[in-house]
């Protein structure tokens, strides 16, 4: 009945589930900026073949998992193939003729499609990957306990409770229309204004209306009464988590390195 | 415990007052039942007693509310927080966290209690309810019912003195009211706090032996130990007639081995069924039983995986919902999800208007349907402005006003208090005796016996009673399921 699963967490015994989300996270910051940094092609394909080996190591399957995965990695070789085939900066490695059209692939050609496209192909596969294996709210709580002021923490929290209430919502409403006889034929720019109108009207009634119950629902267990708040949730970084972060760390302070000796 | 003197309150924008000089001591480990129609003002009471309803909604408020001493006019919300508990409709809305022991330990790490006591706490609500076992569930795996015990629990853990259920069980299938019942009467038993319950579903409450107020046009209007929920008796049946199921020429629908999975979970498992001209059929069971499912596979809404679907002789697979919809009327279950037009007449007329059938004798048909709704009166009115019982009974309006030889029903009667109700029931009864064909999902066996021909039971996607409506009643008392039977009617079926 249903196609792949949405880009949601995904619960899984796994080493990359357990991590601790902050470890993650920082894991998650660290490896976006140091795709940035490397200058060399091989490093942002080792980068992205460590990002696809997450996904099994994870029990998450690219190919059934994934929502996207297919028109992700047409952009990802269409930014490629834009590169090889319009920059012509460098010396030559391929030169094809065909009739009348020279085809010329040069150096910098590849390594710029390397780096372009597989920038964007392993950004977006980390963040999924991210997204895929960590809890949000884990994740929420332990922003708020490293310092995010509670009322930011929750804002995440009850977006993320409401997300698929609101989701279902959207689908009803379409469908109660459907059943009045409203047919989606956008003939002009005025009959566009009127359907979503009409779809955006109960939406809007229905979420106000949640809204007032969640503040009763909060204020009513003291949400807000102090500055700051405990929390039944501990803190906790295992040996996994410590290790991960020095492996980390010690990635940084070799890349920090080798810049300097421009290696 | 409770002292309210003169209290009234008019709403913003609003002509009439929702609340009108109310009187009322509540004294300590007492439990009263608050009940009377839709829009009569309860909610309104239950907001006033908690504080909200002057620090969150707008209006004139004049009178006094105490809570153990502690001016609810006045007083902060948090403050008033520490003695009194909202339980609200929803379990849905006001749950605030994604997990079961998060949920639970909301109030207490905002109160910044420690964390030991957070846990300890924590897990003497979720005993109390009878939830301890879901404690590491997420909140998105739990049934209605689980999901209330949680908001009950959360509510709990704060050990207030009073705890306020405002229709709590308005959502939930009859073996989940049931248990939440059982879980106020432990809760009064075990913590002898104030218990405060608004609700229609007033059998459920004799037990208790509960002070009953009633209140009316935001009054209240006897106060007492009276408690009197409606007994219907075979007598009041309506004259039901029994379709010829065996008859092919009258039939309006059929489903042939409909089968429906979400996630390889089967919601409907091979269920084939017909429907005829002019039969009343009541369609029961759980929450998740496949009810709304098998109404959005008549309608089209939904593509099973297997098995077909006929609409009138034809096979549905043919047509859009949008073309089945003029022979096919369905109600969704929450009036505001359906409500697309500026006033009421608008949207009374806004599905003819779409299928072309506006006219004159339309015009006519609508202005009858809007009088027999009660809301002839409110033609102008925005429709989010009704109450809720309004606008249900708008919805209605709004479907019969194309006569829709089949009309599909989700749980039309949330809500509803049993007049309200019986006007609703009323008027679908009358069409069906004009050959149109109702099939109505619900939670209300009162009305079930009183109005169907006949009687759907499913479990777990699978029909298990499908018969005329004593008989399948009768079947239900036999199979143990007390829940489902009419009020006062368990000795009288089993007798059968």
């Amino acid at each position: 009945m249903r196609g792949k699963p949405k880009i949601t967490y995904q619960p899984r015994q796994s080493w990359l589930h357990a991590l601790h989300p902050l470890a993650k996270l920082c894991w998650l910051a660290g490896l976006s900026i140091s795709l940035f940094l490397v200058h060399s092609p091989v490093s942002v394909v080792t980068i992205l073949l460590l990002t696809v080996i997450g996904f099994p190591l994870a029990g998450i399957s690219l190919r059934s998992d994934v929502r996207g995965i297919r028109f992700l990695t047409t952009m990802g070789v269409l930014l490629f193939s834009l590169q090889v085939l319009f920059n012509h900066s460098g010396s030559s490695i391929l030169d094809v003729s065909l009739g009348t059209v020279n085809l010329s692939v040069t150096e910098v050609g590849v390594a710029n499609g390397i780096y372009v496209g597989g920038r964007f192909l392993t950004l977006v596969l980390m963040s999924y990957l991210f997204v895929l294996t960590t809890d949000p709210s884990a994740l929420a709580y332990s922003l708020m306990r490293i310092g995010l002021p509670y009322r930011y923490g929750f804002v995440l929290i009850t977006a993320l409770r409401l997300a698929p209430i609101f989701e279902v919502e959207s689908n009803t409403v379409y469908q109660a229309q459907l059943t009045r006889g409203i047919e989606y034929d956008v003939r002009s720019p005025r009959r566009f204004l009127t359907l979503a109108r009409q779809l955006i009207l109960p939406l809007l009634v229905s979420a106000l209306s949640k809204v007032d119950d969640l503040a009763v629902s909060m204020e009513g267990r003291c949400f807000g009464k102090y500055p700051t708040r405990t929390y039944r949730r501990a803190p906790n970084y295992g040996s996994t988590d410590i290790l991960a972060l020095v492996v980390l760390a010690a990635g940084a302070l070799g890349m920090v390195l080798l810049g300097a000796l421009r290696i | 415990m409770i002292r309210i003197r003169g209290l009234s309150f008019r709403f913003q924008g609003s002509e009439t007052e929702t609340l009108s000089d109310i009187n009322l001591d509540i004294r300590p480990g007492e439990f009263v039942v608050i009940t009377g129609p839709s829009g009569c003002g309860k909610s309104t009471l239950a907001l006033a007693l908690g504080g909200y309803l002057f620090r969150q909604y707008a209006g004139d408020a004049t009178g006094e509310v105490a809570v153990d001493g502690l001016d609810a006019r006045e007083s902060e919300i948090f403050d008033i927080a520490e003695l009194v508990g909202l339980v609200q409709q929803n379990p849905e809305a006001q749950l605030c966290t994604l997990s079961v022991a998060d949920e639970v330990a909301f109030g207490l790490e905002n109160r910044r209690l420690p964390r030991q006591m957070i846990e300890e706490r924590s897990e003497w609500a979720l005993d109390i309810v009878g939830a301890l076992h879901l404690v590491d569930r997420p909140l998105a795996t739990l049934s209605g019912g689980e999901k209330q015990k949680v908001a009950i629990a959360a509510m709990m853990a704060a050990k207030p003195q009073v705890l306020i259920f405002d229709e709590p069980t308005s959502n939930l299938d009859p073996t989940a009211t049931g248990e939440i019942f059982e879980v106020i009467q432990r809760i009064q038993e075990k913590a002898g706090i104030t218990v405060i319950v608004i609700e229609h579903k007033l059998g459920y409450l004799r037990p208790f032996h509960p002070r009953v107020i009633r209140m009316e046009h935001g009054r209240v209007v006897s106060d007492g130990r009276h408690l009197t929920p409606y007994l219907p008796s075979r007598s009041n049946r309506a004259a039901c007639h029994s379709a010829n199921a065996d008859s092919n020429n009258n039939r309006v629908a059929r489903t042939e081995h409909l089968t429906v999975e979400y996630d390889k979970v089967p919601v409907l498992d091979d269920v084939s069924l017909d429907f005829h001209t002019g039969e009343f059929v009541t369609v029961m069971g759980n929450n998740g039983s496949g009810k709304t499912t098998l109404l959005r596979c008549l309608m089209g809404l939904l593509r099973p995986q297997a098995g077909d679907v006929e609409i009138f002789g034809q096979d549905i697979d043919k047509f859009p919902v949008s073309s089945l919809a003029r022979d096919v009327g369905f109600i969704f279950q929450n009036p505001d999800h359906q409500l697309f037009a500026e006033s009421v007449w608008e949207e009374a007329i806004f599905a003819p208007r779409n299928f072309g059938l506006l006219n004159e004798e339309t015009r006519r048909r609508v202005l009858d349907l809007l009088e027999r709704c009660r809301l002839d009166g409110y033609r102008e009115a925005h429709p989010h402005r009704l109450s809720y019982g309004e606008k249900r009974r708008l919805n209605l309006a709004s479907v019969l006003s194309y006569e829709p030889g089949l009309i599909l029903l989700d749980e039309i009667l949330i809500g509803q208090d049993m007049e309200n109700a019986m006007l609703i029931m009323d008027l679908l009864k009358d069409l069906t005796t004009q050959g149109s064909t109702v099939v109505n999902v619900t939670h209300n066996p009162e009305t079930a016996w009183l109005y169907s021909d006949r009687l759907l039971f499913l479990e777990r996607g699978r029909i298990v009673v499908d018969a005329p409506t004593p008989e399948a009643f009768a079947r239900l008392a036999n199979l143990g399921l007390k829940d489902y039977l009419p009020n006062g009617s368990v000795e009288q079926l089993l007798a059968r």
